[in-house]
């Protein structure tokens, strides 16, 4: 609880130290209009014509119900690998030699291309939920995996002995003693599993569906509708800054503040 | 000595080591901020009045036929040498505390010098531009000269100040080339360049001003915390203000300037965030508040010049530039008047209704002035009266501080 109120209370100072990553933003913007203004309009169209393009997509409904559905899709499949990630990754850190074992297979999960991994998607499920949701899943579950065994693995045995000695009644020993390591491990992969997510959930919506907003940019892609497909592509980017430093950020910046 | 020196916290109650011994100094020639406040505050007065009634059309000054570009000249230019000389003649030997104050008679040829730039100014039509181009572009060369220590300095901690000051010296040098027909490039354009660098100037300036001015009030007022203003977040600023006067020198209807201006807008908010300590809340002292709203007015500025050029025609630009100048940039000589005003004359840095009101004055003048584009229709009015109202922070500046200027410090220290 005094966890939750410290974020709060530090959240406007945080929120009003974003207007340099505003600037910044703003800057790349300005090239991007530079590289209008060198290549024309179909190549690249101006900020300023794409973000009238999401303004009028905004207002359409059926635009919003794309969204709705690859949100679903994404929710659900980050949603899976950080339950067993995390799960699976606690418990291979705490048996040296589950963590042993995993590790190849880890590399090979890391190691395998995504693209590969829709194609055999699309082979077992069809063109559908399940293809997507099974890529999301295979590619940031060994994020979330890697992060939860790095926790556990790295626990202080010094700590733990101490824990021991003084006999602390087991959720002590874990609210207390473990999870704050473990936490200040498992959710910054929480975070960056998510990005993943979110960036594999359209390559896989693009290939092998018929909605969600993946579908969405093919079909601006065979139109040659460039204000669209890069509108498309200021909603993703919006919302994952949105969840990524607006939600997620102030709460890892209070989890790791106590290891520097 | 200069070992003990420099392991001493550069506040601003640190004072000189060496104070010159000249004899019979009048109180207004002690120290190198007194006799250019008491002419300018003054001189900003009158002059802005004149200005008010040429722009609503009052009265007419034959200034080579063209008024904008030698009101915007001196706006920029006579003013900024009085500010930098007040905050070099006052900075430097605190910063550099191996330094002697420039008082007594060298002052007083040296104000002399800023005067005579004035007088040739009002009178350019008749003495001719060489002879303002030379006295003015000699104080300027003279502050230059005076700042060396901070450009030599092995440590270069204050080098950036020498070398914005110097860059000042080159556009106003190509300005006046530009007014005699040495130089083709369009004189206004030169000055708004001159803007720019005058912006990256204050930024600056104000980065050493509001750390001392902000560290000293806390430690009068107990509270138990220290505000750093970050280099790097200044330092973004001032590559946006740059680009944004670069590109608006070469494209100034282009649409990525558009986007440089917002972007330079929220580079200068970001410097406002320092302002958050860790753990102390300050943002209800006053001083903090007048120091914050220079930068809110600067972020006003770029942003509404960035708005209206994405916006297309009719461009207004140029109202919206009284934001950063009649606003962020008055409110920053302001702030140096009045911090010095009290420090500096062996008082405690204090607010009181008169700063509250001066600040306030200031908001509601430039705002007055930048809304223009909004009110067409009382455009007459609001040209005379913004100008009106924005002197009236610097006759209240005469009121409060005049009386400590042509008196002895307070704490009975020389200066």
């Amino acid at each position: 609880m005094k966890f939750l109120f410290k974020i709060l209370k530090d959240f406007p100072a945080y929120l009003w130290s974003g207007w340099g990553a505003m600037a910044s933003t703003l800057l790349f913007i300005a090239f991007w209009d530079l590289g209008n203004q060198v290549y024309g309009n179909l190549v690249l169209p101006s900020p300023l014509e794409t973000f009238k393009t999401l303004y009028t997509m905004l207002q359409d409904k059926d635009v919003w119900e794309q969204i709705d559905i690859t949100l679903y899709r994404a929710s659900v499949g980050f949603g899976l690998s950080m339950l067993f990630g995390s799960i699976l990754g606690l418990i291979a850190g705490f048996f040296a030699t589950a963590s042993m074992m995993s590790r190849p297979i880890v590399t090979i999960l890391v190691g395998m291309p995504p693209i590969a991994w829709i194609v055999l998607a699309m082979i077992w499920f069809g063109m559908g939920d399940e293809t997507v949701i099974f890529t999301v899943v295979v590619a940031s579950f060994p994020i979330v995996f890697v992060g939860a065994l790095q926790g556990t693995r790295t626990l202080d045995g010094d700590l733990k002995e101490m824990a021991e000695s003084f006999d602390f009644p087991w959720h002590m020993k874990f609210f207390d003693v473990y999870f704050p390591h473990i936490f200040s491990y498992i959710f910054p992969a929480w975070v960056s599993g998510l990005g993943m997510a979110w960036k594999i959930v359209i390559m896989a919506e693009l290939l092998a569906t018929s909605d969600g907003m993946g579908a969405e940019l093919a079909i601006a892609r065979s139109q040659l509708d460039t204000p669209t497909a890069l509108a498309l592509v200021t909603i993703m980017i919006t919302s994952l800054m949105f969840i990524e430093y607006i939600i997620l950020e102030p709460i890892k910046r209070e989890v790791e503040l106590w290891r520097a | 000595m200069a070992n003990n020196n420099q392991e001493e916290k550069l506040h601003a109650t640190n004072h000189y080591l060496y104070y010159p011994d000249e004899e019979n100094l009048p109180p207004y020639l002690a120290y190198g901020f007194r006799p250019i406040f008491l002419l300018l505050a003054p001189y900003l007065v009158i002059s802005m009045i004149l200005w008010g009634f040429v722009w609503s059309g009052f009265i007419h000054i034959p200034f080579m036929d063209n008024p904008i570009q030698w009101h915007v000249y001196e706006m920029i230019f006579g003013i900024l040498t009085a500010g930098v000389m007040a905050f070099l003649t006052t900075g430097l030997p605190e910063l550099f505390p191996g330094m002697v104050p420039f008082v007594g008679k060298r002052l007083k040829y040296i104000m002399i010098l800023w005067i005579a730039g004035r007088v040739s100014f009002w009178f350019i039509d008749i003495t001719g531009v060489y002879l303002t181009a030379i006295l003015n572009l000699a104080m300027l060369g003279w502050l230059i000269w005076f700042a060396k220590d901070a450009v030599l300095d092995k440590l270069q901690r204050h080098a950036s100040i020498g070398y914005t000051l110097v860059t000042l010296f080159v556009i106003e040098s190509w300005f006046f080339s530009s007014v005699l027909g040495w130089s083709t490039t369009n004189s206004m354009d030169i000055l708004k360049v001159a803007l720019g660098a005058n912006v990256v100037l204050i930024l600056l300036a104000m980065r050493r001003v509001n750390m001392e001015a902000v560290n000293e009030l806390m430690e009068d007022k107990e509270i138990d915390d220290t505000y750093i203003s970050r280099p790097p977040l200044t330092n973004l600023a001032i590559f946006c203000v740059s680009l944004f006067t670069i590109v608006e020198f070469y494209y100034p209807h282009n649409s990525a300037l558009g986007w440089i201006g917002l972007g330079t807008g929220a580079a200068i908010l970001a410097i406002t965030s320092d302002y958050n300590l860790k753990d102390k809340f300050i943002l209800n002292q006053p001083f903090v508040i007048y120091f914050y709203s220079i930068y809110i007015l600067f972020f006003i500025g770029y942003g509404l010049m960035g708005w209206d050029i994405l916006l297309g025609e009719p461009y207004d630009i140029n109202s919206f530039r009284h934001f950063i100048t009649a606003g962020g940039l008055s409110i920053a000589y302001l702030m140096v008047m009045v911090t010095i005003g009290w420090i500096h004359t062996g008082r405690h840095l204090t607010s009181n209704i008169y700063t509250h009101l001066m600040v306030f004055f200031i908001i509601l003048a430039s705002s007055m002035r930048g809304l223009i584009p909004f009110f067409q229709e009382y455009s007459a009015q609001l040209y005379l009266w913004s100008a009106l109202l924005w002197t009236i922070p610097f006759i209240l500046y005469i009121k409060v501080f005049f009386k400590f200027l042509l008196s002895p410090r307070a704490d009975g220290v020389k200066g």
